[in-house]
């Protein structure tokens, strides 16, 4: 059996520095031994430790999207220790990746219904995953309507820049963009993710709305959506809690009985109003 | 079962054989605490201890333990496992409480889904050798309120219990049957097993701690905001004594060291009652105070655990409260719960 505290050797094959300030950076990784990308078998929501010797790991959602194949990408804030030292890696070094780690986005639970996505910031990378996988010619047909509601501070704090212009041009896909604040080439949308989202005001029937961002972005989006009728079963969220194991064992990422490394990171408001409010 | 009976000052005799011929654990004074440790040659096991200082976790689930080793050379970074290494042995000489807690243990670090190799691989190879309390050592022991008995083979492969002159001597499972050899060929009577069986009710009717260990499960699943989560934790010093001694806490921090070009993946115990144990970088930190330590140390033991497991990962061993430096007793915290 697989050790899972031992990590998969990868090379770092493209970085790409996502935002203005530089501190947010996509890296794509390989694996070096063929065998381990078939294991590496993932679903969006999902995340994996980022391992970088000598360094330590650290917990981070999975932004590619498995309809990928070849490479698996995660983008990253720089913080402390570990996430430092990645933005110091170079194309072409060796890492380590373990997992992938955590429950998903409920693909089955989505599928036949209009999926409302709102993100904000750099949170946004999990339903980038999502949303790929969803617009994949393999998987469109699964889903209904696609709403995207995506805010950032400002144009220049936009994730994924290219694939929002693309997004943009299908038809299949309902994309709408904000900046709180907009520079003198914006062209796009002012205002924050709640006013957007009431603007947008997606219909609740048969919808489910994922939302991953910010706790005050959260905080004054969640009414929005109660206000447009859609119940706590229907929206779906992501919870960060410091890990180590990623896999239930070292204690430290519990909200009430969950461990949010094993039975999350993906959680319906319902399921989170039945745990202590914790994290 | 297999059941013999040997005199009770053949018990060190036995134990230091079998370090002659594997890893033996036994009970060793240091100073003046007790620690299970390795028994080194002409080191003498100390069996009328009355328990150990430390919970003798730490032969499944050391105090530190490499995960992986690293070496840096040209093609890159290089890494072995440090897995499975476990040798033969035996830990020789565990009170009842103690052996119980492997038991809960297993159910954490050998789930269906993830399954612990390095904790798995040391429990696979070692066999367990319970020393019965029939006299219960500590006013402060209360194993007979969570799922225990001062005289038990819960989680033990051989189980030793004085009645009076000999030891009997019970082979618990196959893999205590493996060591037969060691003890003699003097098989145990019935009288031998009457006596245990009085011995047995008679340890069990020395327990006179009780607390309410099952009954707070309903109202912890119901009191996560009571007011009284903030009157425990006011003298708690953050120490994390508690946790390191009991044998049920297995929480633990994951970190790298290096030297030179060869580096190592660690993984040491850790503490839910220190503050940087949840603390995220964004300095976010979800447990802002003592009193939501503790509540999680409460809840943990009480009541996830249950849920998730349905057994109370808490054996009454009493070592948190022998050994916490400013009294707080975890047997107390139980008991006013049961009145909310
Ligand atoms: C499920 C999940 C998904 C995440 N996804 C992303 C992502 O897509 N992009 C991103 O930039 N960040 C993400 N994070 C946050 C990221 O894990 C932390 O910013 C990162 O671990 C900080 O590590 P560090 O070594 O740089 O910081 P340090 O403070 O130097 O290290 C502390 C150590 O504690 C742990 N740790 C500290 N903070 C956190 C935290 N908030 N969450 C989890 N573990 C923590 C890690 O093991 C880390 O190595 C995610 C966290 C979780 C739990
Ligand atoms: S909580 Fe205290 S009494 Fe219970 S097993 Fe742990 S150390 Fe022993
Ligand atoms: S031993 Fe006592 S003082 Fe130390 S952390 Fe535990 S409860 Fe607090
Ligand atoms: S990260 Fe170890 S239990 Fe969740």
């Amino acid at each position: 059996m697989q050790n899972p505290y031992i990590p998969y050797p990868v090379v770092v094959d493209k970085i790409i520095t996502e935002v203005d300030t530089k501190d947010i950076k996509t890296f794509r990784f390989k694996f070096i031994n063929p065998e381990d990308e078939a294991k590496y078998n993932y679903i969006p929501g999902q995340f994996g430790e980022l391992s970088i010797y000598g360094k330590g790991e650290s917990p981070i959602g999975i932004a590619s999207s498995p309809t990928k194949k070849g490479y698996v990408e995660f983008t990253v804030q720089k913080a402390g220790v570990v996430t430092s030292a990645l933005h110091e890696m170079e194309e072409g070094e060796v890492m380590g990746l373990r997992g992938p780690f955590g429950n998903s986005w409920p693909l089955e639970f989505l599928e036949g219904k209009n999926i409302v996505i709102v993100g904000g910031g750099f949170a946004f990378t999990t339903l980038r995953s999502l949303i790929n996988y969803m617009i994949h010619d393999d998987n469109r047909k699964r889903f209904c309507n696609i709403t995207v509601i995506y805010g950032a501070r400002n144009p220049g704090l936009l994730l994924y820049k290219d694939e929002l212009d693309e997004w943009g041009k299908r038809t299949d896909l309902n994309l709408n963009v904000t900046v709180d604040k907009g520079d003198a080439n914006w062209k796009g949308r002012e205002g924050f993710v709640p006013t957007v989202c009431k603007e947008v005001a997606p219909s609740k029937e048969n919808a489910v709305t994922v939302i991953c961002g910010p706790p005050v972005m959260i905080r004054f989006t969640l009414p929005v959506f109660f206000e447009l009728g859609f119940s706590k079963e229907n929206i779906i969220t992501s919870l960060e809690m410091r890990m180590k194991c990623g896999i239930g064992k070292c204690g430290r990422c519990n909200v009430g009985s969950k461990y949010v490394c094993k039975d999350g990171p993906v959680f319906s408001l319902a399921e989170l109003d039945k745990l202590t409010p914790e994290y | 079962m297999e059941k013999r009976l040997i005199k009770k000052d053949a018990l060190a005799g036995i134990a230091k054989k079998m370090a002659g011929d594997f890893l033996v654990w036994a009970p060793v004074k240091k100073e003046d605490n007790i620690l299970f440790e390795p028994l080194q040659k002409d080191a003498e096991p100390f069996f009328a201890y009355l328990n150990s200082k430390n919970a003798p976790k730490n032969v499944f689930f050391p105090h530190t333990e490499t995960l992986i080793k690293y070496t840096r050379t040209e093609k890159g970074m290089v890494f072995s496992e440090d897995e499975n290494k476990a040798k033969d042995a035996v830990l020789f000489g565990v009170r009842s409480c103690d052996a119980h807690s492997f038991a809960l243990l297993d159910m954490l670090f050998d789930q269906e889904k993830y399954k612990d190799g390095y904790y798995i691989a040391k429990r696979q190879k070692t066999t367990v050798i319970s020393l019965a309390c029939v006299k219960p050592p500590y006013a402060s022991c209360f194993c007979t309120s969570v799922d225990g008995e001062p005289v038990s083979s819960e989680g033990a492969d051989i189980l030793l219990t004085d009645i009076g002159s000999d030891y009997l001597v019970e082979f618990v499972t196959p893999k205590g049957e493996k060591l037969t050899k060691y003890f003699g060929d003097t098989k145990a009577d019935a009288a031998s097993e009457t006596r245990k069986t009085e011995i047995v009710a008679k340890a069990k009717d020395a327990i006179k701690s009780k607390i309410p260990a099952h009954e707070v499960k309903p109202i912890l699943d119901k009191n996560f905001d009571n007011p009284f989560w903030a009157t425990i934790h006011g003298k708690c010093l953050a120490c994390g004594t508690c946790t390191y001694l009991c044998p049920t806490c297995h929480c633990f921090d994951i970190s790298d060291e290096v030297k030179g070009s060869d580096g190592v993946r660690l993984r040491s115990w850790d503490s839910c009652m220190f503050p940087m144990f949840t603390k995220e970088t964004s300095g976010h930190n979800p447990r802002t105070s003592q009193k939501e330590r503790w509540r999680q140390r409460t809840m943990h033991k009480f009541k996830y655990y249950v849920d998730n497991f349905n057994a109370i990962a808490c054996v009454g061993c009493g070592r948190c409260v022998m050994s916490c430096p400013v009294n707080i007793d975890i047997r107390k915290i139980v008991e006013d719960i049961s009145k909310l």
